[in-house]
């Protein structure tokens, strides 16, 4: 049954070539521009990850605190899971940081009898305690530690980042699926087509006792090459973009290096067509009925 | 094999069959018989379960009709070789293709299709059509191509709404030559006509239709 359905596939994919050419382009276009949103998205989430490289947590120090009590609080940071690397840096070398980058504007400092910055403690975090949820709860917590008069952290900052990160994320999401729905509405109405077309060959199916699944095998078949076509071709054409804007055009413009192209994307593409395809399928074919 | 007790079907406005009972026994061959509108083609509609009767019951071998589910349905018609009255082959598919049809939604090997098919074929007289297309045959080639994809597959019952319709005395004979060897084989069969010529002297069973009323039987 299963070959004999593959032929009958193939024979109406020839039959109906133009059509089904239409389709394969509509789907592709159609997959191409998901795949560019994906690739989008995905350098969105990259770049968002990189974030813990240099986001810092400075915590400073009540004054005139014994080395016990620092040497306290840097043990009690450093056991804390949320945390990556600790670093003590004493007031007198924060001056010096200071001064070095205000160079020719040190004029600002004259006069000033005593230093006037605190010991400090700088912590980075690990990407997972990111969310700027977790990194205020392990300000909370810092800051609770005795020894510790302030902390600081670009908490707007990170706000921004994550509301800006999340929302391209959803953003996407909904294009995909709006695009997905697209794929699946344009194998659907392709199959319907040709699910009218053949009206009355599937009555005689029907009359002589083929099973629902005889009549359907064909269909669905023709809407997953369909759809797997539109992916392969998708595909290609990321491929031949991605070759001309990353690998020709970063030559002249080096932003493109920057772009990652996630190579797990290419057996997707085909892949999500063919589901997609099927799916149309299956709707467009509906219930049969005796 | 085949039982109707009281089936009566209504239309809109009009009754096709009424209050119609008789029975089928196994490797009998019967015709109805009875002018158009009678209600034939109605009542093998009702055995193959293309319609459901609106009163009484209905079985086929070992089914009881009105209980059947919609997906045992395909199981009673692949029992069932159909002749319909307008032939429905498949016109983008050669001779071939349209008898083995039959064969290749039971799953038949294709070794084996091709020996049954061509033996069909043979039993029709169309072996060297089986490259042909429907269109290009005649009304009386493209009857006997439906014949042979009715009996392609041995059904226990074989039921035909005018097999002869369209056909030349010569060619009809022919045809029920043919009926006459498969009921030989055990089949039953149920052959739906207008046509009186086609059943006497055969000394069958023949059930009158008239207006939808079973108004008798006779031996052809």
């Amino acid at each position: 049954m299963i070959p004999y359905s593959f032929r009958l596939a193939a024979q109406s994919i020839l039959h109906e070539k133009w059509i089904n050419f239409l389709s394969i382009l509509t789907i592709a276009a159609c997959l191409l521009i998901t795949a560019f949103v994906a690739v989008f998205v995905y350098n969105v989430d990259a770049l968002t990850k990189k974030l813990p490289e240099k986001f810092s947590m400075m915590l400073y120090l009540k004054d005139n605190l014994p080395g016990a009590g620092i040497e306290n609080i840097l043990n009690t940071l450093r056991g804390d899971d949320a945390v990556e690397t600790v670093k003590y840096i004493p007031k007198d070398e924060a001056l010096k940081e200071l001064k070095a980058e205000l160079k020719d504007a040190t004029y600002v400092l004259e006069g000033l009898d005593e230093n006037p910055l605190q010991n400090s403690i700088e912590i980075k975090l690990k990407r997972s305690v990111l969310g700027p949820e977790a990194v205020k709860k392990l300000s909370t917590k810092v800051k609770a530690i005795e020894g510790v008069a302030e902390v600081e952290y670009g908490e707007k900052f990170l706000s921004a980042i994550y509301s800006i990160k999340m929302g391209i994320r959803a953003l996407g999401i909904i294009f995909i699926a709006i695009m997905s729905a697209g794929v699946i509405f344009v194998c659907y109405s392709t199959v319907k087509i040709l699910f009218y077309r053949k009206n009355e060959e599937i009555e005689t199916y029907k009359l002589i006792g083929a099973t629902k699944g005889f009549i359907r095998a064909p269909f669905v078949i023709e809407g997953a090459a369909i759809g797997f076509c539109g992916g392969l071709l998708s595909l290609i054409g990321l491929l031949s973009l991605h070759y001309i804007l990353f690998l020709e055009l970063s030559l002249s413009i080096p932003l493109f290096k920057t772009i990652i192209f996630p190579s797990q994307i290419s057996p997707l593409l085909p892949l999500t067509g063919l589901l997609l395809g099927m799916t149309g399928a299956v709707i467009a074919i509906g219930r049969i009925r005796y | 094999m085949i039982h109707l007790f009281n089936i009566s079907k209504h239309y809109e406005n009009q009754t096709a069959l009424r209050d119609v009972t008789f029975s089928v026994e196994k490797g009998e061959m019967v015709f109805i018989t009875g002018p158009s509108g009678s209600g034939k083609t109605t009542l093998l509609r009702l055995i193959y379960l293309a319609e459901r009767p609106d009163e009484g019951t209905i079985s086929v071998a070992e089914w009881e009709l009105g209980k059947m589910k919609e997906s045992s349905i395909p199981l009673l018609r692949r029992n069932i070789g159909f002749i319909f009255q307008d032939f429905r082959l498949l016109n983008n598919k050669n001779v071939f293709e349209n008898v083995a049809l039959a064969l290749r939604i039971r799953g038949v090997d294709e070794k084996e299709l091709k020996i049954r098919v061509f033996d069909a074929l043979k039993e029709v007289n169309l072996r060297h059509k089986s490259d042909s297309y429907p269109l290009a045959l005649s009304g009386g080639e493209q009857q006997r191509v439906v014949i042979a994809r009715a009996i392609v597959s041995d059904p226990t019952i074989v039921l035909a709404d005018e097999p002869t319709g369209n056909v030349d005395s010569d060619t009809a004979a022919g045809i029920i030559r043919t009926f006459k060897e498969i009921n030989a084989r055990g089949s039953t069969i149920l052959v739906a006509t207008h046509n009186r010529d086609l059943f006497r002297g055969t000394g069958r069973r023949v059930l009158k239709l008239d207006t939808g009323n079973l108004v008798g039987q006779e031996a052809g």
